[in-house]
């Protein structure tokens, strides 16, 4: 499903990822964990095609397709999606247009018939209820005054609504109390699939223990220094990045 | 007065007195003694000062002098050609229509006036004039605080009072039309416009401006309105002129005892607008609400300027402007708010955001705060930027593609000003207006 091969990135003439490799396949979830600074939010933009990280070398291949050239939005039709780390908070956009207005903009590049507003609808509240997402929240102005818990659970319902074949979730952890991660997770989990492929960012092994992944890889300095099954995590907790890693975090 | 006393002037200001000197006795109610000592003095306000340049401090990011042409010709009346112009002037749904060719009273139409709406037409001003249009024209919007104010009365050519009787509610929106079509030349009009309310009547007022041809024409109107005790207006503006044309409004308003002003300016054409605004909450309870918005693309030039004087105690105003400028456009907005001595219990709140759609925009703001009372509640604030970057990443980012994004985001930021002021009819109008714009706007920007 997604194959980075030996990626750099530079931000602001700055590199941050240094020839990074890593290889997903349809049906896995992995786990990339990494100490601040170690670029996991710069691997997360430069998957979703932000302006500003620019990919010097390297390749980043999805379902085949090198995915440099598109737009985020080319990306999102293709079935790319982010949770952001931090949702963006849009007044005078109501969540429920916003939402209306995605999917049937994906729908739209993907040749497919956009679907009318009640239909839309329908299918949110049925995500929403799953994730505890209230009618009001739908109506009120994009992630304005949500807290930190309700505006991950609003990407996870993103998530939901738009299928996507690869999804990177970008700290979805951070800010979270227990009952919030364990909602998040839930609804992480009830989207694993034969072909969907998932990535998981995190820095801490906490999320781990609600969403398994597959494989867990550790990220420093921008490349990918060691990768293993779902015990690295458990160990990387135990024992810290620097020992791991063999180098301060 | 004699104006050939006066020092030498510069060729734009002497474009004015020129007119006033060759016309003078021709001008609609010369004669008439109250108007000839109102005009005299309204042409030494504007003689004073001359056409403002940015020399003057409330002009300081328009120089209207270096704008105008000096070869402006005194425009005229209604002919059968115009008609095409008038047609394209939209009525709204159920609206009694005033249609103004030029700056002259040209018909009234749509739903026809009810009784309680008494009209008076400015070019045909006599002895016989009511007592009501004596008492006010020319009270307000004509002295040396609001200079083409000034000029709009002392060359008034025609225009319309008009009264709204005491206790009318529930009347039918009235909306003003003035629409100059093409003269082939540039010309200048000279309107004047009274508006009184009087007390306890309420009444939905849209006033759009439209134009046709491309000559580098002026049109300059001064426009008081007078709200009475528990009167209610609410004023629409769609300044939409053509392409060539210096639009300048000179609006004086005054408000009585627990008044509601509340007005939503829109700016979208012309090659030059500036919206000079003065309010007086002159009594307890008075309140005035100014919304302002600007969309602006090509190379246009939109000024609003306000004064707000808070003259008794318990008074609220609040401002909230928003302007979105592309292509190699200018935004102004000035506003200063005063609370003056023994205005106690004022509360005042003014905003000013620019949204800049390309590198060649520009946008100023500039609020001003004076207060000389006690027990006051006063802010203001500016904020002036491009499209949020994180933003329009996270819509992109969810499969929305660039510009249909930056439109969401532009609308976004401008419903602020229309959201809690216009419904129906008039919201649909407003948008259609803005999205029309906005899209020229935004093309000339990428």
């Amino acid at each position: 499903m997604l194959e980075i091969r030996d990626l750099h990135v530079t931000v602001d003439g700055k590199e941050i990822l240094k020839g990074l490799n890593l290889s997903i396949p349809a049906g896995e979830v992995h786990a990339v964990m990494g100490p601040n600074g170690s670029g996991k939010s710069t691997l997360s933009y430069t998957l979703a095609g932000r302006e500003g990280y620019d990919i010097t070398s390297g390749s980043i291949l999805y379902k085949g397709e090198e995915l440099a050239a598109l737009t985020p939005d080319a990306r999102a039709a293709k079935g790319f999606f982010l949770a952001l780390q931090y949702p963006v908070e849009i007044p005078g956009v109501s969540t429920m247009v916003f939402l209306k207005t995605a999917l049937n903009a994906q729908r739209r590049a993907r040749g497919e018939d956009e679907v009318d507003a009640v239909k839309v609808l329908r299918l949110v509240r049925e995500k929403a209820k799953a994730l505890n997402i209230t009618e009001d929240m739908l109506r009120r102005p994009l992630n304005v005054g949500f807290s930190g818990g309700e505006k991950k659970r609003l990407e996870i319902l993103q998530m939901a609504l738009f299928e996507p074949s690869l999804a990177v979730l970008d700290e979805t952890d951070s800010g979270l109390d227990i009952d919030a991660l364990r909602l998040v997770a839930e609804g992480v989990n009830a989207m694993r699939s034969p072909a969907r492929a998932m990535l998981v960012i995190t820095h801490y092994q906490r999320l781990l223990d609600y969403i398994v992944p597959t494989r867990v890889h550790v990220l420093r300095a921008g490349q990918i220094v060691t990768s293993g099954g779902p015990e690295l995590a458990k160990e990387l907790e135990k024992k810290g990045y620097e020992t791991i890693t063999g180098a301060a975090a | 007065m004699t104006v050939e006393a006066l020092p030498r002037v510069d060729p734009k200001t002497a474009l004015f007195r020129k007119d006033f000197a060759a016309n003078a006795a021709d001008l609609p109610g010369a004669g008439l003694g109250w108007l000839d000592a109102r005009r005299g003095a309204a042409l030494e306000a504007f003689a004073l000062s001359g056409m403002p340049t940015r020399r003057i401090e409330a002009w300081k990011y328009t120089d209207l002098a270096v704008a105008l042409e000096n070869d402006l010709e005194p425009a005229t009346p209604f002919r059968a050609e115009d008609a095409a112009a008038i047609a394209d002037s939209a009525v709204f749904a159920g609206a009694m229509q005033i249609v103004l060719v030029n700056g002259y009273l040209h018909s009234i139409g749509g739903a026809g006036l009810t009784d309680a709406i008494d009209v008076v037409d400015l070019a045909q001003l006599s002895v016989r004039t009511p007592d009501w249009v004596e008492k006010h024209l020319g009270a307000r919007a004509a002295g040396s605080d609001q200079i083409l104010g000034a000029a709009s009365l002392a060359l008034m050519r025609g225009g319309i009072a008009v009264r709204v009787r005491a206790g009318s509610v529930d009347l039918p929106p009235l909306q003003i039309s003035v629409v100059n079509p093409a003269r082939g030349h540039g010309v200048m009009s000279h309107t004047r416009v009274l508006l009184v309310i009087e007390d306890g009547a309420s009444l939905d007022l849209i006033e759009t401006h439209a134009g046709e041809g491309e000559a580098k024409g002026l049109a300059n109107l001064g426009m008081e309105i007078v709200l009475g005790e528990n009167a209610v207006l609410n004023h629409t503006r769609l300044q939409d002129e053509a392409g060539g044309t210096l639009h300048v409004a000179s609006i004086g308003a005054f408000l009585s005892r627990d008044s509601r002003y509340h007005v939503l300016l829109g700016n979208f054409g012309g090659r030059l607008s500036r919206v000079d605004m003065n309010v007086r909450l002159a009594e307890i309870g008075a309140e005035a609400h100014i919304r302002s918005i600007a969309v602006l693309d090509g190379e246009r030039h939109a000024d609003v300027t306000t004064v707000m004087d808070h003259a008794s105690p318990h008074t609220v105003s609040r401002q909230l402007f928003k302007s979105v400028v592309g292509g190699r456009s200018r935004s102004v907005s000035q506003g200063r708010v005063t609370v003056h001595k023994g205005a106690v219990r004022s509360d005042s709140h003014q905003m000013y955001k620019a949204l800049l759609l390309g590198p060649r925009a520009e946008a100023d703001a500039k609020p001003e705060l004076e207060i000389y009372a006690d027990d006051v509640v006063c802010g203001h604030g500016t904020a002036i930027g491009a499209l949020d970057d994180t933003a329009l990443f996270y819509l992109r980012a969810r499969g929305i593609p660039m510009e249909e994004a930056r439109a969401m985001l532009v609308r976004a930021f401008l419903e602020e000003v229309i959201d809690g002021f216009a419904e129906g009819d008039l919201r649909d109008a407003l948008w259609r207006r803005i999205d029309t714009a906005l899209a020229s706007a935004q093309g000339g920007a990428a």
